[in-house]
């Protein structure tokens, strides 16, 4: 009974430690699965893994482009998973039992806006340079830059916050239609920027920070709606000073705002 | 007393010191842009000799080819003159038709190089060399002051817009280049396809009435379509009649665009209060390709999805019956709530202007010969795109990658009769 008791005690205190392993392991992830267009901090996750056993070379930063998908099913392939560049349930698991994941390294670095690498057997402190990495913070079509993003949200919330949200993406899809047209310069930047095209320009206020609103609308336009109906004008009837703007065929109001060709 | 004379002193003196430093600070920052103003109008003006000088010299050859260096010129230098312009106050009527005009210049010139028929680009361009000696000279008034430093940019800007002799250059100048753009350059057949496609000019089906566009749109999004603010007709000078309809139910405000033709859906956009999100990614796609079976878009394949913070972005593509090529041109979007799977937007505007498309062939391409060893191919389908005449060609459309590390994706479109790259984007 003497001997019973303590092999108990062991088996009890071993079942324990090891649930609580694998609790913390399935817990690292969060339930839902990774497909390529995901973003957040679970796909951080995914890809300092992949890095970490050498699967990934890019650069993390939590959208899961095709770096990672081709990395990702190179790893199923290699451990005999069915090869779909999805992270799975499965998929997960074997990923947690054979890297690291140092979260507080990781995403300390990201914060700081730090480049960095988390490949295994090479000391953290080694990989880093000190804040060169910009961080993508929207998920867009490859033909828009971060910075074409940042400008379009700058140049909705200054020209039209005080709008319905519909009419906020009607300004960033008359931008964009203004890209696409010949009579206009091809770049973001140029239209905006182009002389005496947008008040917000004119008085400065282009450089406001913009609010999550603008910035949702800006996505939502380059995600392909336009509710201007591609209109490539737009004025305020109440503020608009040039005669001209008022011979062009207008499409509809929104707003304050009156959309035109 | 003394001290409320020394506090006024005191304060004045100040005050006095800031207007200064920020009077002096304006005068600067007004310098600088003159002189970026100034430079624009002389880089224009250099430019534009040059461009005259350019499309004379490729009037002189007979061959397409011993004139491409000129051809190239043109091209370049009509890009170049179109920033310059963009750059410059001047008044809009005449930018834009300006910008229209170097931009087709400019794209004559680089296309006929290749396909054209010599005849027709002496004709063309010798009318352009007609046009640039006459504009070239209006220029040179209107920007008259400018350049010799003794007018500032607020002064000329003045002048041009209230002055009468202001006026009457840049309008003169203006529609000028507006009919030289008509007479030189007129669209080509498939530009006014793409522009009657844009117009939904192709929609020959009866007009809606207002209560059966209410009806579509209860039909398509019950759960939001019981409280409308604002019913209303598109504009008149909208080139397709729409209705517009907005609403407002519990904290969802958004609006549905539906054509008057037919009753197609353009777009519907919801903004509501956001809550945590539940839904898989799988999950949402599920619910998208529900919806878009219930509203009988049954042709689409899911081309691309991309999440944000708030909702998931699908793109479907309609595929081709015959030979399931998808065609890009076709798109509907839709934006799918992450918290509760619900349809937030759908644009069908481009999906319903439906591409008339040709067969074609399609020749077998051995594509380790096509790209260098280092390339390797990694998906492969058939699609039909766009190309720089704007017209539809079935393509090879390949997902390739640029090396053993998988570090590069590129999509590439390449015709599959004359084996053309349409199009390379990096991914």
């Amino acid at each position: 009974m003497k001997r019973v008791i303590p092999r108990l005690l062991f088996i009890v205190v071993a079942s324990v430690l090891i649930g609580l392993f694998f609790v913390s392991q399935s817990e690292a992830f969060s339930g839902r699965d990774l497909a390529k267009g995901a973003k957040g901090d679970d796909v951080i996750e995914l890809q300092a893994r992949l890095q970490y056993i050498g699967f990934y070379n890019g650069t993390i930063d939590g959208n899961f482009g095709y770096g990672t998908y081709w990395a990702l099913r190179k790893f199923q392939e290699q451990y005999g998973l069915p090869i779909d560049g999805i992270a799975g349930k499965r998929t997960k698991k074997k990923l947690q039992g054979i890297s690291d994941y140092d979260e507080k390294f990781v995403q300390g670095q990201l914060a700081k806006g730090n480049k960095f690498t988390y490949y295994g057997g090479q000391p953290l402190e080694e990989q880093v340079k000190k804040g060169s990495q910009p961080q993508k913070q929207m998920q867009a079509p490859p033909k828009y830059t971060d910075q074409d993003i940042k400008l379009l949200a700058n140049a909705v919330y200054g020209e039209s916050r005080g709008e319905p949200y519909e009419g906020q993406v009607a300004v960033a899809a008359v931008i964009l239609n203004r890209v696409e047209h010949p009579d206009f310069p091809d770049t973001i930047g140029g239209v905006v920027f182009q002389p005496g095209a947008f008040t917000a320009v004119a008085d400065g206020q282009i450089w406001l920070t913009p609010n999550e609103r603008a910035k949702e609308a800006v996505i939502d336009a380059i995600n392909g709606w336009d509710p201007s109906e591609n209109a490539i004008y737009y004025f305020n009837p109440i503020t608009a000073t040039s005669k001209w703007i008022w011979s062009r065929p207008q499409i509809k109001k929104i707003g304050l705002h009156i959309f035109c060709n | 007393m003394k001290k409320i004379v020394f506090f006024l002193m005191y304060s004045f003196i100040v005050l006095s010191i800031y207007t200064l430093g920020t009077t002096r600070e304006n005068e600067q920052l007004s310098i600088a842009l003159n002189t970026q103003y100034a430079n624009s109008i002389s880089d224009a003006s250099q430019k534009l000799g040059e461009l005259e000088d350019a499309v004379k010299k490729s009037l002189l050859f007979e061959n397409n080819k011993s004139s491409s260096k000129e051809r190239e010129d043109i091209w370049r230098l009509s890009s170049d003159i179109k920033s310059s312009i963009a750059m410059l106050p001047v008044d809009e009527s005449f930018s834009t038709s300006w910008m229209n005009y170097l931009g087709r210049l400019g794209n004559y010139a680089k296309e006929s190089t290749e396909q054209g028929n010599p005849n027709e680009y002496y004709e063309v361009m010798q009318r352009a060399a007609d046009n640039l000696t006459e504009l070239s000279s209006e220029w040179k008034v209107a920007t008259k002051g400018m350049l010799t430093g003794n007018l500032s940019i607020n002064h000329w800007e003045k002048k041009l817009r209230d002055s009468p002799e202001g006026k009457e250059n840049w309008s003169k100048m203006g529609q000028s280049v507006m009919e030289y753009t008509e007479t030189v350059f007129p669209l080509t057949a498939s530009e006014s396809d793409a522009q009657k496609k844009k117009n939904l000019s192709g929609i020959k089906e009866d007009k809606i009435a207002e209560e059966e566009a209410i009806e579509k749109f209860k039909q398509l999004f019950p759960n939001v379509s019981n409280d409308l603010i604002v019913v209303d007709k598109s504009r008149k000078g909208s080139p397709y009649p729409f209705y517009h309809l907005r609403f407002a139910e519990n904290s969802a405000i958004g609006y549905i665009d539906i054509t008057q033709r037919g009753g197609h859906v353009l777009s519907y956009l919801v903004e509501r209060r956001m809550g945590k999100p539940t839904k898989s990614y799988e999950e949402l796609e599920q619910f998208a390709e529900q919806f878009l079976k219930q509203a009988d878009y049954t042709d689409l394949v899911l081309e691309e999805a991309r999440e944000n913070d708030i909702a998931w972005h699908y793109v479907f593509v309609r595929v081709h019956p015959e030979n399931g090529a998808k065609v890009f041109s076709d798109p509907i979007h839709m934006k799918m709530a992450k918290d509760n799977g619900e349809v937030l937007g759908l644009d069908a505007s481009e999906y319903i202007r439906k591409e008339k498309l040709a067969s074609q062939p399609i020749r077998k391409v051995d594509w380790q010969q096509f790209f260098r060893p280092d390339v390797e191919v990694m998906d492969e389908q058939l699609a039909y795109v766009e190309d720089r005449q704007m017209q539809q060609r079935l393509a090879h459309y390949l997902t390739v990658v640029s090396d053993a590390e998988r570090s590069e994706t590129y999509k590439i479109i390449i015709d599959t009769d004359t084996l053309e790259v349409i199009t390379t984007e990096k991914q």
